[in-house]
């Protein structure tokens, strides 16, 4: 019991020990698969998620969702391939991808808190908004011809073959899990998607914090955004579409909550890596990495599934302590008489 | 109860004046005055819908009053928000703790502030010290029992130095020994110069842990001052709407148990907070059951109604076996049950009346079609009988008063033509006129033969209503009252594991 | 008669959208008056059958309070399942029309039994069964012998024809749909089933004290959902004369849209078959009119998401007394 409490204290921990599991059982029956090569793949494949994944996990802490997130990617990889396209500096492209992010996830966090509109519902529809204006933007046609200094930065690695992309990636992580986790403020983020009124009796700004929390994801989405077109090279009108639900699922598998409250970036980072390197196991299991899905639903599902129970047992055998212990023992007299 | 415009005092700690607050077109609140000073222990007693919640949320800067002043050691304030309330060192301990379950009980207390970590947590540390409490500050919030999880919160407070807190019904869901672990520890806080409102619904504990008290009813004051000058009586007297005499309730007759059958009957029932319950039940009769919240009376009877599991023991309605069945089952065979929470678990507050009252009964009047004439019919019945104030069926329950409110709960519980009814806390925020309505009900059903167990925390009812009580403490039942032993001291008393038989005659 | 007060607001939602619609035809006549042919009418609907046959019954689990994204995934699994089974198992064309509504009906099940015995939250566990059906679509392909490209096809004349014949002149997916309405709304508003969907939407512990068994009508409306998944992905394979496991990838979002525009609180307990009906022919109509009027599709996205979000955002806002007095306020103050 014991044990179980404790792992589920670090929820991020289990999703790595079921990372480095996957990846040993993987390695036990097909050697190449740990070939630092193979890994380094992995990760460097998986960096456009985990910075999804991050940016989401701001959001869905604070107890809230959004789905616009694969169409922002979209969006501001569309603009920022324009831009470095006609010529403009690397910086100036960032710059204007940022902006776009961070503009839709101010709308997001403007319709959630103060028009009241339910997160699913306000990032459904900004998530049609913003695809359309991507086809807007872009006319409909793919953005092609990103110079070629730009695509390889992409491709540039440090210590053998793990990108820069990745490592500063890495980096940001380790970051923001201290922002986030050791800062008063960082805290407030849980503290709202944990216990709202809570945290509006204790005088925590419940509002801003969750348009905060929109506008960072919208920035991550940016941000991974970018580093789409450096890794792709050419941006379509469709790019990142569906990532939204990859991003939630990578949160999930890494052990956040989708209740609030509960887990950290590091988790999501994880998870997004579970996620990304299950099509490669696949095939390195001689499988068709078209069950990529299927596997990716049955874990979600049991995930969750048995996370549940677990805690309902928890809290139903807590309740039923106290209630018992409520009531006298049969030896027991009237303790007060 | 005169409302005199007296200045804020420059000693107290807080002066309310003149506070009105008013909802929708309700109003809530009429002129409220109150000082507090430094090391008083303000006892707070009301009724439901007193206005005792809305003054204390004022205060913490959750409701704005419409009118009225707010004084702190004497300056005015203007309390918008939460966050100045804390700032002005005030605390409200929530009845339900507001804790964020998946934190940490050292996050849950240092939460909001700026101060350095380290700092905070010497802090809390010698805090903790000083009252001489042991709590890991490691555990998660969702581990903690309520009594912890209020230590926790009062930590909050004392942590913001807070110089008045306000503790809403601290004792409503802790067991004894938890009470008295929060006495010693109100003592503690007096001694050091702490306001403190305590609201509550035990006239015990007043004089127990009080300095003054303080008695609303229907949004004013009607009698404050010193403990010491008031009594039991007085205070109990203050509760009452003016014109009641408390000697006048009527009994009725005394029942011929020789003609009546048990039609329930639970032998050694035991489940999750309740213990080897035996007890029968007659048509036509009403039986009492006393005991204070947390005693296991709810629990004992959602358990029968098949909302929980059972341990040990058996159910018998009609000469057949219930035990363990699920709800369905249950109220098929011909016993229903009026939850305690009536928003929780008692209406559909979005739904018409229409549906509320005939959700319970709706696959007895047809079998797959929707039958609107029956449903139309069975809600016209109700609402005449019951005396209902609706617009139409079609009114949406959340737009009605509480009282209609619970008779239209009451109404689909009887929908099913039980034999047996279960009644927990009928008339829980309910006002006079529907109370009286709701007591009719009850004699009603008792002449038509139903079997009635009534449970209530008040006290009166139950001696108005009751041929019989058993009272529950501490999840067993530790006295039977026949009619003629049934009055308000013995059931106070037994409620309290304090009643001694000698007393009796 | 029941919830009149709620109906009325419900009423005038629809005869809003009934507004918008008829607008929408006049626009779209004006800019292309073949528009206007009711041939033309009616055949647009192949374009976004799916959407509206979906969103009838994702309707239903919306009312439970719950949330449903996989039923656009269940439609390329029906579809390459039915493929499979013709085709691969030997099975006749019809009985493999109703095993396939049955995978629809056990993929529901799935999720609909996981959302209402465990607690999960709806939306977690649907993600989960979107991924899981589509990849299981993939996975039935690699039981054929055709490739996911190409489909399958090649199917009896008859079975084509529920897909792309007519029915007293009406095209059969306007006749199909029309049907399914009026059961989907007999079920929800006429019998004690659609009650007690309303019932666990508003509050489902009162409903289990009312003797309801809460857990199978919450398990069931997700089954609902599924069937009408399946249902789409038949009507599509028979009109595009191919089964393919990449169908319905799309529709997710569209079929939300579709039920929270109808009126459909996705809190739970309001809503209504006959607003998500009318919001799924809005959503339709305007796609299929930009079209002819010479738009890309694609643009649509906009005026759809737009048209979401100021829907339910005038809902919460005109609910919402503190704003309203303080935009009203604001409003005094610029006046004066």
């Amino acid at each position: 019991m014991k044990t179980l409490k404790n792992a589920l204290k670090a929820r991020e921990i289990s999703s790595l020990i079921f990372l480095i599991t996957i990846f040993l059982l993987v390695g036990a029956i097909n050697p190449n698969f740990l070939q630092i090569k193979n890994l380094f793949l992995i990760f460097n494949g998986s960096i456009v998620y985990v910075l999804l994944a991050v940016g989401i996990a701001f959001v869905i802490i604070s107890g809230e969702i959004d789905v616009s997130i694969g169409a922002t990617l979209g969006l501001s990889a569309a603009v920022s391939a324009t831009l470095l396209r006609d010529g403009n500096s690397w910086i100036v492209a960032v710059i204007a991808a940022l902006i776009v992010g961070a503009t839709v996830g101010l709308i997001n966090g403007i319709g959630v808190t103060i028009l009241k509109v339910p997160s699913i519902i306000m990032t459904l529809g900004i998530n049609g908004v913003v695809r359309g204006l991507s086809y807007v933007y872009t006319n409909g046609k793919w953005v092609e011809n990103v110079p070629y200094a730009f695509k390889s930065i992409s491709q540039a690695t440090m210590l053998n073959s793990l990108t820069y992309f990745f490592s500063g990636a890495l980096v940001v992580v380790f970051i923001v899990h201290m922002l986030l986790n050791k800062t008063g403020r960082g805290r407030y983020f849980a503290a709202v998607g944990d216990n709202q009124c809570g945290a509006q009796l204790i005088g925590i700004p419940v509002d801003s914090t969750k348009i905060k929390a929109f506008i960072i994801c919208g920035i991550f989405a940016a941000i991974a955004g970018v580093i789409y077109v450096s890794r792709v090279g050419f941006v379509t009108p469709m790019a990142g579409n569906g990532y939204e639900m990859k991003a939630i699922a990578a949160c999930v598998l890494g052990g956040i909550s989708l209740t609030g409250g509960l887990g950290t970036v590091v988790g999501a980072a994880i998870g997004a890596v579970i996620m990304s390197s299950i099509s490669r196991v696949l095939v390195f299991l001689q499988f068709s990495s078209d069950y990529d899905n299927t596997i990716t639903g049955i874990l979600l599902i049991i995930i969750v599934v048995a996370d549940a129970l677990i805690q309902r047992r928890v809290t139903e055998n807590a309740r039923r302590e106290r209630l018992s212990a409520r009531t006298l023992s049969d030896k027991g007299g009237y303790n007060n008489a | 109860m005169q409302v005199v415009e007296a200045p804020p005092i420059m000693d107290t700690m807080i002066s309310v004046r003149g506070i009105c607050k008013c909802f929708a077109s309700n109003l809530v609140l009429k002129g409220i005055d109150l000082d507090v000073r430094s090391g008083e222990v303000v006892a707070l007693i009301g009724g439901n819908g007193a206005g005792k919640s809305t003054l204390m949320k004022i205060i913490m800067g959750i409701y704005q009053q419409d009118k009225g002043d707010i004084f702190l050691s004497g300056e005015k304030v203007n309390l918008t928000k939460p966050a100045l309330a804390l700032a002005h060192g005030i605390y409200l301990v929530p009845q339900e703790p507001m804790l964020f379950p998946n934190m940490s009980v050292e996050e849950n207390i240092t939460l909001g502030f700026k101060d350095k970590k380290n700092e905070l947590h010497t802090k809390i540390l010698s805090i903790m010290e000083q009252l001489g409490w042991k709590l890991k500050l490691d555990r998660k919030a969702d581990t903690l029992s309520i009594a912890e999880q209020q230590l926790v919160e009062i930590l909050r407070g004392l942590l913001r130095n807070a110089k008045i807190l306000i503790l809403d019904e601290p004792t409503s869901s802790l067991t004894f020994n938890e009470v008295e672990s929060l006495f010693t520890l109100i003592e503690d806080l007096k001694n050091k110069g702490i306001s403190i409102f305590y609201i509550t619904h035990r006239l015990t504990e007043v004089f127990e842990i009080a300095t003054h008290v303080a008695i609303m009813r229907d949004g004013v004051i009607t009698l404050k001052g010193p403990v010491g000058e008031f009594t039991k009586d007085d205070l109990i007297k203050g509760l009452l709407p003016p014109n009641t005499n408390l000697k006048t309730t009527q009994k009725s007759e005394v029942l011929d148990y020789t003609k009546l059958k048990p039609i329930l009957e639970l032998k050694n029932f035991t489940g999750y907070g309740f213990k080897d319950i035996n007890l029968e039940v007659c048509s036509g009769e009403v039986l009492g059951v006393a005991g204070v919240v947390g005693a296991g009376r709810t629990e004992f009877a959602t358990t029968i109604f098949g909302m929980d599991e059972f341990i040990s023991g058996q159910v018998i309605l009609d000469g057949e076996e219930i035990t363990g069945l699920s709800t369905r089952t249950v109220l098929d065979k011909g016993l229903n049950y009026l939850p305690e929470d009536r928003h929780l678990n008692g209406i559909f507050k979005i739904g018409d009346a229409a549906s509320n009252i005939s959700s319970a009964h709706l696959r007895n009047l047809s079998k797959f079609f929707l039958n609107k004439k029956a449903e139309v019919a069975l809600g016209e019945k109700y609402i005449k009988d019951f005396r209902i104030k609706v617009t139409g069926q079609n009114q949406i329950m959340g737009s009605l008063s509480g009282g209609n409110q619970q008779k239209i709960a009451i109404a689909r519980v009887l929908s099913t033509s039980p034999k047996v009814v279960i009644l927990d806390e009928p008339t829980r925020g309910v006002d006079a006129g529907a109370r009286g309505d709701v007591y009719a009900i009850i004699s009603q059903l008792k002449k038509q033969g139903v079997a009635v167990l009534l449970i209530s925390s008040d006290f009166e009812e139950i001696v108005e209503l009751s041929d019989r009580v058993v009272t529950m403490y501490q999840g067993r039942i530790n006295h039977r009252f026949s009619k003629n032993q049934i009055d308000l001291d013995n059931l106070t008393a037994a409620s309290f594991g304090v009643y001694e038989e000698e007393n009796v005659q | 008669m029941h919830k009149l007060l709620l109906k009325h607001k419900l009423l005038r939602w629809e005869s809003g959208l009934i507004a918008i619609l008829l607008s929408e035809i006049v626009i779209f006549g004006i800019l292309n008056p073949k528009f206007l042919q009711t041939r033309v009418l009616m055949g647009s609907i192949n374009d976004f059958i799916s959407i509206c046959i979906i969103s009838l019954f994702v309707t239903f689990v919306l009312i439970t309070g719950g949330m449903d994204i996989q039923a656009g995934s269940i439609v390329g699994l029906t579809s390459i399942s039915l493929g499979v089974l013709w085709q691969d198992a030997g099975l006749n064309i019809w009985t493999a029309v109703v095993v396939a509504i049955l995978i629809g009906a056990l993929c529901g099940a799935i999720s609909g039994f996981f959302v209402a015995f465990t607690g999960v939250q709806a939306m977690v566990v649907t993600l989960g069964g979107q991924f899981l059906y589509s990849g299981l679509a993939l996975a039935v392909v690699n039981l054929s012998s055709s490739t996911a490209f190409e489909g399958i096809s090649g199917y009896p004349k008859s079975f084509i024809m529920i897909g792309s014949g007519t029915f007293l002149g009406i095209p059969n997916q306007v006749v199909i749909f029309g049907v399914l309405i009026i059961l989907g709304y007999v079920l929800l508003h006429k019998t004690n089933y659609g009650r007690y969907v309303f019932l666990c939407g508003i509050n489902k512990k009162a409903a289990e004290y009312s003797g309801i068994r809460t857990k199978w009508i919450i398990m069931s409306t997700y089954m609902l959902s599924g069937m009408s998944a399946s249902v789409a992905g038949i009507i599509l394979t028979s009109y595009l004369g191919s089964a393919r496991a990449d169908l319905g990838k799309e529709l997710t979002l569209p079929i939300i849209t579709a039920v929270v525009l109808g009126g459909t609180s996705n809190l739970g307990g309001k809503g209504g078959v006959i607003g998500t009906a009318l919001a799924a022919i809005v959503i339709g109509i305007m796609r299929f009119g930009l079209v002819m009027a010479g738009l890309s599709t694609q643009y649509l996205d906009i005026p759809i998401g737009v048209l979401l979000v100021v829907a339910v955002a005038t809902r919460t806002v005109g609910s919402n007394t503190k704003l309203m007095k303080a935009i009203s306020k604001r409003f005094k103050f610029k006046n004066a």
